[in-house]
């Protein structure tokens, strides 16, 4: 049987070229993206469909690649700091978080406990940003319009209070080696009070109306499994691991910065679908709340300034060695891993982006199901694509 | 840690997490890593990333693996060529390896043996437009693994390993891979 169109006369790029080789004469390739708006940026995956029915699937990306990993070796340690606000923009502060970290442990940096209560207060108000812009855009994947408004709404007043410390809204760079660049103020303070009190009211809402809406339940429930053994067999961490029953949370699994002091749940779901995945999310949205208020408390009582005395500047020379350190993400385990030999540029700096480990579960995941389906999967996998190419 | 005992170990060492992130740090042939990866597999880790570093002693592959159920992260290490890097795959074992070590391909030029696909990830894959890999270093900023990293509190170590890591002017990388 010989394949209509012929792909040698149909030609594509090398992809699509490499993909059709292995094709079945009597299938159809699709391209779903990098321009589908529901691939929130630009991934491009190609599909073998049977009729409706997908056979096998490769994501292609790239597209966005900024070759940070390249930048990191040509910038001084301070100097490579903004680059982490842009690898992920839905959870920056998780990567600042991370590199910070990193370089923290390679140069032994104490960092003052009001600075480690800071980081908590804006790393969880970043957390449920990310948790937003997901909600909202996931559903207007599946083709409600509204909700994305209710999201961005909260989103706004979240980016409206974390603008006072941190001096942007999307891109941030506001954690330095030792701390963090600027003190909360109190109408910081005050706002955030006032933001949760009207958030805890507002996710009720967001759970009869959408949550517990039957559309989205028969859309969402039961497609794209991710079981136990697939997280394992491709390293997928945060909401996907949690989605298949595994109480993996970084916060708790290996504690970083002062999150042992809180009380909080880790939330998890056996479901191992994507309303598993959802419902995770939707769950961790209270719980940063929780260790917001907790976090807000002990501020007063946080001894030290905000940023260690002393702390390295932006061209310091760092000592030679390598560490590694990891945080909870938005998506899941955000590592950086830095090597040095001892000058003042990185010898090597390694990112590992969750996003990069939870899309690659999706071409095992979507085998044999409905080519509508897979947007309902590939949402609630929760992709930045930026974070995956870097 | 005794996952590896009874297989080849070329360096087994315990390092301090507090300072490093990791627990215990690996070095083996690269004859052994899918034997070691295999075992890790069976005992319930994950892998996490793996990246190659550009050294004059060769390249060298880190893999970092984790386990959910305790903090601890076991670092293993394989050193291979510099000028022709080539190193077992791991991704019939681990299936997220699989884009990691086109990753390090498109980066470092390491070819992994018996990968099924292994084609540019990020990089332009057109045949006319790649461009040579872009994180190995130039001759000049190339250093040694003596002065990126410390070899920890051995336990195990070969004659091989310990002289990359001691002062004096090692005399060549040990032939491997």
């Amino acid at each position: 049987m010989t394949r209509y169109p012929d792909p040698k006369q149909v030609g594509g790029d090398f992809y699509s070229r490499n993909f059709a080789k292995n094709a079945r004469p009597d299938t159809l390739i699709l391209n779903l993206g990098p321009q589908h708006p529901s691939t929130h940026g630009v991934l491009r995956v190609l599909l073998e469909l049977d009729g409706e029915y997908i056979l096998r699937a490769e994501p292609v990306f790239g597209y966005l690649h900024r070759m940070h990993e390249k930048m990191g070796e040509t910038k001084a340690w301070g100097q490579f700091m903004p680059n982490m606000g842009r690898v992920d923009y839905g959870h920056p502060l998780s990567w600042n978080w991370a590199y910070c970290g990193a370089v923290e442990k390679l140069a032994g940096i104490e960092v003052p406990e009001r600075a480690e209560v800071i980081r908590v207060i804006t790393h969880e108000m970043n957390r449920l940003t990310s948790h937003l812009l997901w909600w909202g855009a996931y559903i207007l994947d599946l083709g409600a319009f509204t909700p994305i408004m209710y999201a961005f709404d909260d989103r706004e007043h979240l980016l409206d209070l974390l603008q006072r410390p941190t001096a942007s809204r999307l891109t941030y760079s506001y954690f330095r080696f030792g701390g963090v660049s600027k003190d909360l103020d109190e109408k910081f303070v005050e706002g955030t009070k006032a933001f949760i009190a009207r958030f805890r009211q507002r996710l009720p809402m967001y759970k009869d109306l959408v949550t517990d809406n039957i559309i989205l339940r028969k859309r969402v429930e039961d497609i794209g499994i991710i079981d136990q053994d697939m997280v394992t067999r491709y390293g997928a961490t945060g909401p996907v691991a949690r989605g298949a029953g595994l109480a993996y949370d970084l916060r708790v699994s290996e504690p970083f910065g002062v999150y042992d002091r809180f009380d909080f749940k880790v939330p998890t779901q056996t479901t191992c679908c994507s309303m598993g995945r959802y419902l995770v999310r939707m769950e961790e949205m209270e719980q940063s709340c929780r260790i917001i208020e907790q976090a807000l408390e002990q501020l007063p009582g946080a001894e030290g300034p905000h940023l260690v005395k002393g702390a390295p500047k932006p061209q310091a020379k760092m000592p030679a060695g390598e560490a590694y350190f990891a945080v909870e993400g938005g998506r899941g385990k955000v590592g950086v891993y830095v090597v040095s030999d001892g000058s003042k540029i990185p010898y090597r700096v390694k990112l590992r982006a969750p996003g990069f480990s939870n899309l690659s579960c999706f071409a095992e995941a979507c085998q044999g199901m409905l080519l509508a389906d897979a947007v309902a999967v590939l949402g609630s996998l929760d992709l930045i694509i930026p974070e995956i190419d870097r | 840690m005794k996952l590896f005992d009874n297989l080849p170990i070329e360096c087994k060492a315990r390092a301090d997490y507090e300072k490093t992130g990791q627990e215990w740090v690996f070095f083996f042939k690269p004859g052994v890593l899918r034997k070691a990866v295999q075992r890790l597999y069976k005992d319930g880790w994950f892998l996490e990333d793996l990246l190659a570093l550009d050294t004059t002693d060769g390249m060298l592959l880190v893999y970092h693996f984790d386990k959910m159920s305790r903090p601890g992260r076991v670092t293993l290490k394989v050193l291979t060529s510099g000028t022709e890097p080539k190193i077992p795959t791991i991704s019939d074992i681990y299936q997220g390896a699989d884009w990691h070590e086109r990753e390090v391909y498109d980066f470092h030029g390491v070819v992994f043996e018996g990968h099924p696909n292994l084609i540019p990830l990020l990089l332009p894959a057109e045949e006319d437009q790649r461009i040579e890999p872009p994180l190995l270093k130039t001759d000049k900023k190339r250093t040694g693994l003596k002065n990126l990293m410390s070899l920890y509190e051995t336990e195990v170590c070969s004659a091989a390993v310990e002289a990359l890591f001691t002062e004096e002017p090692a005399e060549e990388a040990p032939a491997e891979g």
